[in-house]
């Protein structure tokens, strides 16, 4: 068994949490998670409280184990689902796309562990300082809003800058990535992609036919040039398009801004193959089969088990 | 002199020339992100002995400076 600091702070078998993805992570999802023994995680999203609430209530329909929330900063809905999260005493809350130093003092005192995403030793910084439990160590090889540095650099030098523990995402997929996680200073791992093919997983299957038809070229970032909302997501007509605008010598950030509306909703209830922004890791290449959720834990867990005990080959 | 150390420290974190950052400067045209401003709230925040708090409203110079001296003269 692989054990770490933040199975017990969270009370989980596995030290695995499964990404809070737009549209995609529902209270279903979370709940297959939960049951295999990682965190499942449902993702507030740019939704208004009343979604949440009912995913929180099927989440607790489902499953009595712990599972968090994933609030996305920049949601206009963010005051009140931030609200909601203390309310409802979920367990654990997780935030993307910005600094959660405004919600801190409530949410704490709702008895809620708080693990920020972060792409910086600053960020990661400011988030001990203001409370954080532990800190999700987020490199640009993830699906989605992403930041600059990769796995393998932001990691280690997260580890070295703060005293709360390290949990790390971005390209991991399977125990291979685990393991070389734990070696990097992490206790804990968040995967998205691998996720996206979870059988109890609602999203469309064209979506689905996407992550298992991608290589490990098949993923591009948008949204660099004015930054702010720098995203990672498969190839097709949605992301040329979307290059070709941003790029153009009129454009604007407001104009590129415009350009994502309803793009992820098209990719994850419709299966707008054209039209759709599918948000996916450069990892999805790794990523060849549908499995129930707790299948894909153990299969991973396994795996970085048998490769952390034969690590001493190297040592001669 | 918050702007003269606030530009010392933007010129060191950056590789340019102090005398090339003004009040009006804004972050994105120096190319600095919100990853860079995190950042740099952290070193100000450690020459000053202050706590800031970084949001969407600081594009330029002399938001960090206003940001800077309201907590200055409390202090």
């Amino acid at each position: 068994m692989i054990k770490s600091p933040i199975c017990e702070m969270l009370k989980i078998d596995y030290p695995i949490f499964q990404g809070g993805m737009a549209w995609i992570a529902d209270g279903r999802l979370a709940a297959a998670v939960s049951n295999g023994g990682g965190l499942g995680i449902i993702s507030a999203m740019n939704a208004g409280g009343d979604y949440l609430k009912r995913q929180i209530e099927i989440a607790r329909s489902l499953t009595d184990r712990p599972f968090g929330v994933n609030i996305m900063l920049m949601s206009p809905h963010v005051d009140e689902v931030a609200e909601i999260v203390a309310e409802e005493r979920v367990p654990v809350v997780t935030t993307g796309a910005g600094s959660p130093i405004k919600y801190m003092e409530r949410w704490l005192e709702a008895g809620i562990t708080v693990i920020p995403v972060v792409a910086s030793v600053a960020m990661a910084k400011r988030a001990e300082r203001s409370g954080a439990a532990a800190v999700i160590a987020e490199g640009e090889e993830s699906g989605g809003h992403i930041g600059e540095l990769t796995t393998m650099a932001l990691v280690p030098q997260v580890c070295d800058a703060v005293n709360i523990p390290v949990i790390a995402a971005g390209g991991i997929a399977d125990g291979r990535g685990v393991a070389a996680c734990f070696m990097l200073g992490a206790v804990g791992v968040q995967l998205g992609t691998r996720f996206l093919l979870a059988k109890e997983c609602p999203v469309h299957p064209n979506y689905k036919e996407m992550v298992l038809k991608a290589t490990d070229i098949s993923t591009v970032v948008t949204g660099r040039r004015f930054g702010g909302h720098t995203c990672r997501s498969i190839k097709n007509d949605f992301t040329r398009n979307f290059l070709k605008e941003e790029y153009a010598p009129d454009a604007t950030p407001e104009k590129i801004e415009e350009l994502g509306v309803g793009a992820l909703r098209l990719a994850a209830l419709e299966g707008d193959k054209k039209n759709g922004c599918f948000l996916a890791g450069q990892i999805a290449g790794l990523v060849n089969k549908e499995q129930p959720a707790a299948e894909i834990i153990r299969e991973i867990f396994e795996e970085a088990e048998a490769l952390l005990k034969g690590a001493s080959l190297w040592v001669k | 002199m918050v702007l003269e150390k606030v530009r010392e420290l933007i010129a060191e974190k950056i590789n340019c020339e102090p005398g090339s950052i003004t009040e009006e400067t804004k972050f994105a045209d120096l190319g600095i992100d919100s990853l860079d401003v995190t950042e740099l709230v952290m070193s100000i925040e450690d020459e000053f002995n202050i706590e800031l708090e970084i949001n969407e409203s600081m594009v330029t110079v002399a938001d960090l400076i206003k940001a800077v001296e309201s907590k200055t003269a409390k202090g």
